[in-house]
């Protein structure tokens, strides 16, 4: 019966009931949207630095985990001694830059032997590999992203490169260039920023790490396999508040539509909260059917947002394919949970307030 | 008996015409309700004595404003007395917490408004039900189906009230205050908003109510003609009983 009470209820007014679900809907929706953004470009990072195949990776002393925050100031000559180790099996050194032209990107200035030796190569899709000084490759996202097909001829670091490939994504960054042309391009000859190793088993990844820290004390070296758990949020600085700033602004948005939905809900229902306590409904019903009422309209919001979720990820893919957009099962029940909590606080005041309301009065009220 | 003499002795039996003599079901002792106007008090009971046996129907008539409203909804627990006492089957409800009127409501008091007062979402049956759901025995087919029967109101049930004429409307009402099987069934002008046809029908169906039943019952009215369905009429005044005699 309370169900029955509670259905009738939301259907009799639907533009109020649909406005409470599309504010909770797009609660929900930007909860797992934000989240989903950030881990997953996260994660996509990650696992594309994981997809170059290296064991190891060298950076400067207190460099980010943030491989593309890093500037260029180790010597490539350590790329020599590094080779030298017991138990390394290749050593490709790599310039990272920022570019935001067309987009923000992080170029890879590499060596296409060496990277090849660590990485078994690219996968061409199209074109073949860095020959010239000015070869570009493009991975396959990035080309169809920026429209770029071989041949054509892209400007990227304020310099005419020539795209000399499609490559299938996943081996670390999206475009590829040549080492030296890309030293002289950022005025750094000499240097790189990274230093991928390859090791003979990946068993002797720890021996390798060692002998590293022995030889360059203070340098950051890292296993590939930790990367994914150290790219989150909460290693950049300011991201983690701004997600939370984000999650209470939605939250907000959507507690505040409920508690208006509902208080307008009651003001309407005075009278029949006045015939309710007259057939003897105490206090706890009438708080119970509103909160019901409330979470009723909540989870048909959540269907709702995790639908319209869906619906703005496959959006923005189309329209923007080198993101990514992560959204995990997890984070749903999260935001679920939250826009649930929010909606039986936004409804506890107007339902306390009917429960309080005097019946006679309640009876009288036009 | 007049009723103002019965009253004088509440603790023996009232004669109901042509019943036994019986304790009261309902008895008010120098009931008085102040409403707070601004910074004045307003009495709108002054002192109320009056005594309603198991089985009887009473008809309260007076000027507006006179208390009778006030009356109802002292006796039916929905407003608190600011002074003397309210016995509702041996209950006395001015020694109740909110809660416990509530409670007792619930299980012993039947309401019948002008205005019907029926939930505009749900359908007649959904009007009727909720009243068993809030009483907490659940759905009663057979007792939901005798009452619907007897009111007339079986090819009805499945439409809202906005589908239903004033007259089906408070019929249905009455279904909802007596599916319960209260003790007492309180109706505040159930025929002012309703053309004469219709209430005759609802008032016929309130004696039937009554004298079949037994139900107890106790009407606020401003129509004389509808006295005539009752076993006695009570008359208020500014706040008080003015007498209480039986209905020809």
């Amino acid at each position: 019966m309370m169900g029955e009470l509670i259905v009738r209820n939301l259907l009799h007014r639907p533009l109020r009931t649909l406005i409470g679900v599309l504010a909770v809907a797009v609660e929900v929706a930007l909860v797992v949207l934000i989240v989903g953004l950030t881990s997953g470009l996260l994660t996509e990072t990650a696992k594309r630095i994981e997809g170059i195949g290296a064991d190891v990776m060298l950076q400067p002393p207190a460099a980010s985990v943030f491989i593309g925050m890093t500037g260029a100031p180790m010597p490539i000559k350590i790329g020599d001694k590094l080779a030298e180790l017991k138990y390394v099996q290749s050593v490709a050194p790599a310039l990272l830059q920022f570019s935001s032209s067309g987009g923000v990107d992080v170029v890879y200035g590499i060596d296409s032997d060496s990277f090849r030796a660590v990485s078994g190569g690219f996968v061409f899709l199209q074109g073949h590999d860095m020959e010239g000084p000015d070869d570009l490759l493009v991975d396959d996202l990035a080309a169809a992203a920026k429209h770029i097909q071989v041949g054509d001829t892209f400007k990227l670091l304020n310099h005419d490169w020539h795209v000399a490939a499609i490559i299938e994504h996943g081996k670390g960054a999206r475009l590829f260039v040549p080492l030296a042309t890309l030293q002289d391009l950022v005025g750094a000859p000499d240097k790189a920023s990274i230093f991928w190793l390859k090791c003979t088993r990946p068993e002797h990844t720890e021996d390798v790490m060692d002998e590293i820290r022995h030889l360059l004390p203070g340098y950051t070296v890292r296993p590939l396999s930790s990367l994914l758990s150290l790219m989150t949020s909460t290693n950049i600085p300011g991201l983690q508040t701004f997600i939370d700033a984000m999650i209470w602004l939605a939250v907000a948005i959507g507690l505040l539509v409920i508690f208006l939905t509902m208080y307008t809900t009651v003001i309407e229902r005075t009278r029949d909260i006045g015939v309710l306590k007259s057939l003897g409904a105490g206090r706890a019903f009438i708080v119970r059917a509103l909160l019901t009422e409330s979470a009723g309209l909540c989870v048909m919001g959540i269907v709702a947002g995790v639908g319209l979720s869906y619906v703005v990820r496959a959006a923005f893919l189309a329209g923007f394919p080198t993101l990514s957009i992560l959204i995990t099962w997890p984070w749903i029940l999260r935001a679920a949970g939250i826009a649930l909590a929010g909606a039986l606080l936004g409804a506890s005041y107007p339902a306390w307030m009917a429960s309080r309301k005097d019946a006679v009065e309640a009876l009288s009220y036009d | 008996m007049g009723i103002a003499a019965t009253i004088q002795q509440p603790a023996e039996g009232l004669m109901v015409p042509g019943k036994k003599s019986l304790e009261p079901i309902l008895k008010t002792e120098n009931l008085w309700k102040l409403y707070r106007a601004g910074k004045v008090d307003v009495p709108a009971l002054r002192g109320v004595n009056f005594a309603v046996a198991p089985g009887e129907s009473v008809a309260v008539m007076g000027p507006s404003g006179c208390g009778k409203s006030s009356l109802l909804y002292v006796i039916g627990g929905l407003a608190q007395a600011s002074k003397g006492r309210v016995l509702v089957d041996g209950n006395d409800l001015t020694a109740m917490s909110d809660a416990e009127r509530t409670k007792l409501r619930r299980s012993k008091i039947g309401f019948v408004f002008q205005r019907f007062n029926l939930l505009p979402t749900l359908t007649a049956k959904g009007n009727i039900a909720i009243a068993q759901f809030i009483h907490g025995d659940g759905f009663d087919p057979h007792r939901f189906d005798v009452v619907t029967g007897l009111l007339g109101l079986a090819g009805r049930l499945q439409h809202k009230p906005s589908e239903l004429s004033g007259g089906e409307q408070q019929r249905v009402a009455i279904a909802r205050a007596i599916i319960n099987e209260p003790k007492i069934l309180l109706a505040d002008e159930p025929t002012g908003n309703l053309d004469s046809k219709n209430s005759e029908v609802v008032l016929e169906m309130l004696r039937q109510l009554n004298k079949d039943l037994g139900q107890t019952i106790v009407m606020i009215t401003h129509n004389p003609e509808a006295t005539t369905y009752f076993d006695r009429v009570v008359h208020m005044r500014d706040g008080v009983i003015v007498d209480g005699v039986p209905a020809d």
